[in-house]
């Protein structure tokens, strides 16, 4: 894998500054031509010659860009109740049509993709550098640590996870905060599992051993030294933990035990819209279009991330 | 290998996943026991009761907050190791009577789409892989991408607007959107046709969503084997591409796919969950939301041990895929 990355930070060759004879602009841009890219420039150039990961990068900023300004346009809040339009199609009125009880469905879905953003990222974010955390110390420290913590790791994975996320977030009463919590608590024992593997290996490395002799600290060791090199496959596995984490959410809000009344989520539209699929299809619609734009356009960036980072991938072509 | 040793090294894997079923049941019990309060079902009763009915009603099914919780453990778990009882819900359901119902409806849907998806995966990365950035590639690969990644309520909704449209296209309910079987069909015969009528959509819907992760698994190990020396001795052997494809490259290439199919299926059945709500199934899965929902805390705790155990299965499977698939595996 991508273990033996150096940090991302790391820049290659800068060019000689003092140059023994004067050289002409055009034998300059010939000798950058040469010049090795930085990392980054590298990356990024990697990135961009992928057009699925670009196309992604571009919905998922019209997405964040909808979710944030979506609710300016209009003048009903996603609370708002509209008598007057029950069930009402799509209109200039109402852009997005209206639900059984009135609420608009523009303004609904605008505060709903923003909810499933917040959870989506905030949990990826979190379940990540704990898997990372966890994963590596339990790799580094060995002995009766790696065992403890590979037993807990084990067993949840055992543990029926849907089940559990039913049980605490139906009685947390659809607060969002609370489920994000839950989903961290039960998300992040399959990224420790990969990065504990991961990690075996690097802590027989010769930099680990020469820190480890120079007395630095374990925790100093993990944080700075297998954590950094297992980066890149953190990197990707938060876009792809996204996700993850947006479908879970959908599927518990949709069945009733995630997100609640009065708050919304893409899930718990999809659940009020299920119902009258036929006779009110603007409610399935919406935010079935924005929920899948946003998996599929995350799924994108991973995928173009992962081509990016990996020095062995060769289908981001030659850079 | 020999047989015998092969048997030695799954019987002690099974007993070590027993082991972790059992701990993770216990732990379920009492987790749920904690979120779960089967008083709340009485609440709503008219005329109301007072907390001694309410009490002594729970008490007949061993739900009775009265009773000490490790008491109520105890009995509970008696029942089950001595006579396979795993207790009644709050309103008396056996839960044994439950679960034998829904096993079978749940493994109709669930085989049915984990068969069809695994061979669809394939099957496509075979063919993709002798090909690749062709057009059938690049296109097939895109459409992966996107049934991959839409979520299964989007997925299975619109399963559920096509076929409505296909219906009355047709003009009659070809295809069922709801439940397992009409309640007045007989005959052997039309019993199998309506059978096959309500399954087609869910079973669908399903295998939509989950064959694109076998196929672009397949795909991407095939491109690394296809390469390599022994396919090219096979080829230089005189075989044609395709047979070498199909009899070296992928028998290899097959081992890491199993692995992941066999671990999938304790996710497919919680992923049944949301197809079975849409459609109407009374399967496993919309059997855990209701137990959920109705604070059924021994209904809860036997979905609970059902995945554990569905779990251990897959990861036998797995076990038992590597050693039949990978020539060079030693059991130790």
């Amino acid at each position: 894998m991508t273990t033996n990355l150096p940090p991302l930070q790391h820049t290659v060759s800068p060019v000689d500054s003092t140059p023994s004879h004067p050289i002409s602009p055009a034998e300059e841009r010939v000798a950058r031509r040469g010049e090795r890219l930085s990392r980054r420039r590298l990356y990024t150039r990697r990135f961009l010659r992928n057009r699925g990961a670009v196309a992604g990068l571009v919905i998922l900023t019209l997405l964040v860009v909808f979710a944030l300004a979506g609710p300016l346009f209009t003048s009903y809040s996603y609370t708002d109740v509209d008598f007057t339009s029950l069930t009402a199609a799509p209109s200039s009125q109402h852009w997005f049509g209206t639900n059984g009880v009135g609420n608009d469905t523009f303004a609904q879905t605008a505060h709903g993709l923003q909810r499933s953003l917040i959870i989506g990222v905030v949990v990826s974010l979190l379940t990540t550098l704990l898997a990372a955390f966890v994963g590596a110390v339990a790799a580094y420290l060995g002995g009766t640590a790696e065992k403890a913590i590979l037993g807990v790791v084990h067993f949840l994975l055992v543990v029926p996870s849907f089940l559990l996320l039913g049980l605490i977030s139906q009685k947390a009463g659809g607060d969002w905060k609370v489920l994000i919590l839950v989903l961290v608590a039960i998300g992040w024992t399959y990224g420790a599992r990969v990065v504990y593997s991961l990690c075996t290996s690097l802590r027989e490395r010769e930099y680990v051993q020469a820190a480890r002799f120079m007395g630095v600290g374990s925790l100093r060791i993990v944080l700075r030294h297998l954590v950094p090199n297992i980066g890149s496959l953190l990197i990707v596995s938060f876009t792809l933990g996204v996700v993850t984490t947006v479908q879970m959410e959908t599927a518990l809000s949709f069945i009733g035990f995630g997100v609640k009344q009065p708050d919304v989520s893409l899930g718990s539209l999809l659940g009020d819209g299920a119902s009258t699929i036929t006779s009110a299809p603007w409610l399935f619609y919406f935010p079935a279009t924005m929920l899948t734009l946003l998996t599929v356009s995350m799924a994108l960036i991973g995928d173009g991330l992962r081509d990016a980072l990996d020095p062995m991938s060769h289908s981001a072509g030659r850079a | 290998m020999s047989a015998a040793l092969v048997l030695r090294y799954l019987l002690r894997k099974s007993l070590g996943w027993l082991l972790m079923i059992v701990v993770a049941t216990n732990l379920t019990y009492f987790i749920a026991n904690f979120f779960l309060d089967p008083r709340a079902n009485y609440l709503q009763l008219r005329p109301p009761r007072t907390p001694e009915q309410i009490s002594r009603s729970l008490a007949q099914y061993n739900l009775s907050r009265d009773t000490p919780l490790l008491d109520r453990w105890w009995h509970w778990i008696s029942g089950i190791v001595l006579h396979w009882n795993w207790g009644y819900s709050p309103v008396g359901e056996s839960v044994n009577s439950q679960i034998s119902f829904r096993i079978g409806v749940s493994a109709q849907l669930v085989m049915g789409s984990l068969i069809l998806s695994t061979l669809i995966g394939i099957s496509l990365a075979v063919y993709t892989a002798a090909r690749q950035y062709r057009f059938a590639d690049r296109f097939s690969q895109g459409v992966s991408i996107v049934t991959l990644n839409t979520p299964v309520v989007v997925a299975s909704l619109a399963v559920v607007l096509l076929a409505i449209a296909f219906n009355q296209s047709v003009g009659s309910t070809v295809l069922f959107v709801a439940g397992a079987q009409s309640p007045t069909v007989s005959g052997f015969w039309p019993l199998l046709l309506d059978r096959v009528r309500h399954l087609i959509l869910p079973t669908v819907s399903l295998t939509v969503i989950s064959y694109a992760g076998t196929h672009l698994l397949q795909r991407s190990l095939l491109l690394d084997n296809i390469n390599s020396d022994y396919v090219r001795l096979a080829r230089a052997k005189g075989l044609t591409r395709q047979h070498a494809i199909r009899r070296h490259a992928l028998r290899t290439s097959l081992i890491p796919v199993a692995i992941t199919v066999a671990f999938a299926i304790p996710a497919l059945f919680t992923g049944a969950v949301i197809t079975e709500t849409i459609f109407a199934w009374q399967g496993m899965g919309q059997y855990f939301i209701q137990t959920i929902g109705k604070n059924d805390i021994h209904g809860a705790v036997a979905v609970a041990a059902f995945g554990a155990l569905m779990t251990a299965i897959g990861a036998i499977l797995a076990d038992i895929a590597v050693v039949a698939l990978d020539p060079r595996v030693r059991v130790s």
